[in-house]
């Protein structure tokens, strides 16, 4: 296969569309090769990583008084 | 199909409902009012607002659940109702101040990546970090904000997203792009070392 040259704007830009995808079209080998030697863009690819980590376990709980609350305005509550 | 927790399939659960019977009404609330609360106040970034989403999304749905086809999951109508009453909430706000994503040039900087200070494990016991993600999501565009939180968040599908917010795949593709990129900067701007 022919190795074609990325860049790490091209490998940045990549990871942003791509990120939780099926990487295996020739591009994203290339994408994958470059992004194993390249210690910029792995710490790029790690900070979109983190983002989306930071927001994924970003919770809240709904307590038991907005349950009834819920409930209520529902017309729920005796079920 | 989906099996809720006392072995009535949620397909079944609707039908009672929509025959009347209450007590399959609350069983879908309960199963599913902590995704439609934690969405919502993922949206709304204000547990007040999310709250009052939540219950203007669960009016919604024991007004319309005659009119679910069941063609779509329940989650991904709840989703749609929840998405569309945080828009019209951001309209009435006329809160217009959010970042504008239309041209993505410069939003990737190949220069100078840095390691974070912080990782995500860190979350739960740093409230700056909180309202760091708080104040970086709110800059986001309503649309944005749905596609990154529906797609990488809640980890949708791209077909269901687009589904619910109603644009094209690469339209979906696009905005998720530019949200991922955005929002990586911001945290950016204070977690680097």
């Amino acid at each position: 296969m022919k190795k074609e040259n990325v860049s790490c704007k091209d490998v940045m830009s990549h990871i942003c569309d791509s990120l939780g995808e099926d990487l295996n079209s020739p591009k994203c080998i290339n994408i994958k090769d470059h992004l194993e030697n390249c210690p910029n863009c792995q710490k790029y690819f790690d900070s979109v990583d983190s983002t989306i980590k930071f927001y994924k376990k970003y919770n809240v709980e709904l307590d038991n008084d907005g349950h009834e609350r819920l409930l209520s305005v529902l017309g729920l509550k005796d079920e | 199909m989906i099996q809720t927790s006392n072995g009535i399939s949620e397909e079944q659960l609707i039908e009672n409902a929509i025959n009347g019977d209450r007590a399959s009404l609350a069983q879908l609330v309960k199963n599913y009012e902590q995704t439609v609360y934690n969405f919502s106040f993922k949206i709304c970034r204000n547990k007040e607002r999310a709250e009052h989403t939540m219950q203007e999304t669960f009016l919604s749905m024991v007004k319309s659940l005659k009119q679910f086809s069941g063609n779509s999951k329940l989650s991904t109508w709840l989703y749609t109702i929840v998405s569309n009453h945080c828009l019209m909430l951001a309209r009435s706000q006329k809160k217009y101040d959010y970042v504008n994503l239309e041209n993505d040039e410069g939003l990737i900087d190949d220069k100078n990546v840095v390691d974070w200070k912080y990782s995500p494990e860190k979350l739960a016991e740093n409230s700056e970090l909180k309202n760091l993600l708080d104040e970086a999501i709110e800059k986001l565009p309503h649309d944005y904000r749905v596609v990154f939180l529906l797609r990488d968040v809640e980890g949708l599908s791209t077909n269901e997203t687009a589904e619910i917010v109603n644009l094209s795949v690469p339209a979906i593709k696009s905005r998720l792009h530019r949200a991922r990129a955005f929002l990586r900067n911001e945290l950016d701007k204070k977690l680097h070392v």
